[in-house]
């Protein structure tokens, strides 16, 4: 008959219960960094309460199977028996409580995914805002500089007009001996000299346009429009395009408005329930572009409305309150006017009003020319 | 503090194995209303770690670093669980071992297959649980370590 030597279980038993113990210590230890981290993370919360009765366990299983020991190859007494009774029990317990524990994870990966999601959904909203951001600041910047170039080009010629005209109808009232006459002419090729470079620089400014450029707003809706098509389809939503069958052109940055006007159909989606109706109008009223969209949502009231373009204010979970804000910075640099009309239950018309001229002049926002003085302007060059 | 553990550990060793009486068999467990309790919470401890798996699989986490080895832990503390309900059954079921010699020189006459699945078992009971915490404890690592290179 085969014989096996007790004392390897007795060896494999306690050397292994003391490094269950110490890893369950360690592993506790570090889910109790994450914790301090962290402590409103779902899953730290969950891996730190697994690795406390982990820790519960491996003490308590070692204890117990040292007092079952005790009592089968040592002495037997009542108290030793009901410890180990006990004992029992607490393990018991204690697998009861793990399986517990575990169960719980089903919620908590849901709520770790979403957690995730909506990190990575902050994540990309953050970039593509700062991406906007820089685009928008370079914008106005180049914006400021064309126009700031143009009024003092504006500026320069005026008073040039008037030295050159007179100093023309001087030379032509002096006599041909007249030593002063030589002066008059300096000055008059001075003028025309400076006048010739204003009007150069003139030129380059209003060239000098890779954020607007001449464009027609029917296309860029037209564009946007099948880029969103798709989730107005999704949500069975009938879209109505009344797009201007002649060409609206104007100074515009395409991408720009692309951003604010696929913003403003993601709102009115949203916005809508399924079987309501979208509009999408583009007219031309006097030297305006209008932009108009029209949804048959939900609506908002009037303090809703009056906080839209307020940063950061939201009404949406998870919006960053920064969507209209931008709409309005975006037509706001086409020195353009957006207004909101809402009711509730009724739905909502947003309003774009565009200059088709702007940029042309330097009085941007002004689509009368200035005035300039009648009498050098009849012959500024002689 | 290791070494203090050690110290104890050692010696409680020698207590339980150089100084005990003689026994002729092991105590008979099963059959009380404990010993169900008890295997059921072994049931319900293995049936959760398969669950965890199962979990993670399904919220497709097993390739992030962390759950992988969480996954290891899960399968081996399941494989723990289902071995000690095997394990206790034997053990408690198991009427008058012979046990041959005294202390260290004990050994354990494996006269059927009863006898060889309890001590087989046993050993299987003990063995299973170090690497199963060790990947817990990696696994907790991994997180802690991500959330770290996260912060920073």
């Amino acid at each position: 008959m085969i014989t096996l030597p007790l004392y390897p279980l007795g060896i494999i038993e306690y050397t292994g219960g003391v490094v269950v113990i110490i890893l369950t210590f360690m592993a506790w230890r570090y889910s109790r960094r994450l914790m301090t981290e962290d402590p409103e993370n779902a899953l730290w919360l969950f891996l730190n309460w697994l690795a406390i009765v982990f820790f519960v366990f491996s003490v308590s299983h070692l204890f117990s199977h040292f007092i079952q020991d005790i009592i089968r190859f040592g002495s037997s007494s009542r108290l030793l028996v009901m410890i180990r009774r006990v004992l029992g029990g607490v393990d018991s317990v204690v697998y009861v409580a793990i399986a517990t524990i575990t169960l719980f994870f089903h919620s908590i990966r849901r709520l770790y995914q979403r957690m995730e999601q909506d990190h990575h959904h902050l994540e990309e909203t953050s970039h593509e805002i700062l991406a906007l951001n820089r685009e928008m600041e370079a914008l106005v910047m180049e914006r400021t500089m064309s126009e700031m170039a143009l009024g003092i080009a504006h500026g320069i010629r005026n008073p040039l007009h008037v030295i050159g005209g007179f100093s023309h109808r001087l030379l032509k009232k002096t006599d041909q001996n007249d030593p002063t006459r030589a002066w008059l002419k300096a000055i008059a090729e001075e003028a025309k000299r400076i006048e010739d470079m204003v009007e150069r620089f003139e030129t380059l400014a209003q060239r000098k346009s890779s954020f607007f450029a001449p464009e027609d707003l029917n296309e860029i809706v037209r564009d946007t429009l099948e880029l969103i098509k798709p989730e107005i389809r999704a949500k069975n939503l009938f879209l109505i395009a009344e797009i201007c069958p002649d060409p609206l052109m104007g100074r515009l940055n395409t991408h720009l408005l692309k951003v604010a006007l696929a913003h403003l159909l993601r709102n009115a989606v949203e916005a809508t329930q399924p079987r309501g109706t979208i509009l999408v109008q583009t007219r031309q009223e006097q030297q305006f572009a209008v932009l108009m969209i029209q949804d048959t949502g939900k609506g908002m009231s009037a303090d809703v409305v009056d906080k839209v373009f307020v940063p950061f204010y939201t009404t949406k979970i998870g919006g960053t309150g920064l969507g209209m804000v931008f709409v309005r910075q975006i037509v706001d640099e086409h020195r353009g006017v957006i207004n909101l009309d809402s009711k509730v239950g009724r739905g909502t018309t947003v309003t774009i009003r565009l200059p088709l001229r702007f940029a042309e002049a330097p009085g941007v926002s002004e689509p009368e020319m200035p005035e300039t003085p009648s009498e050098p302007q009849a012959s500024p060059s002689g | 503090m290791y070494r203090r553990l050690a110290q104890v550990f050692w010696g409680l060793i020698f207590l339980v194995l150089c100084s005990p009486k003689p026994s002729l068999a092991f105590d008979l467990l099963w059959g009380t209303q404990g010993s169900y309790v008890h295997q059921m919470a072994h049931l319900a401890f293995g049936l959760a770690m398969v669950f965890l798996i199962y979990e993670i699989k399904r919220g497709e986490l097993r390739g992030m670093p962390g759950f992988r080895s969480l996954v290891w832990a899960c399968g081996l503390l399941a494989w723990w669980n289902f071995d000690a309900i095997v394990g206790h059954a034997l053990d408690w079921s198991l009427t008058n071992p012979i046990i041959m010699g005294h202390g260290v020189h004990r050994r354990l006459l494996m006269e059927n297959w009863h006898t060889w699945g309890v001590y087989f078992t046993k050993i299987t009971h003990f063995l299973l649980l170090p690497p199963a915490f060790y990947f817990f404890y990696r696994s907790l690592r991994r997180f802690s370590r991500g959330s770290e290179s996260k912060a920073s």
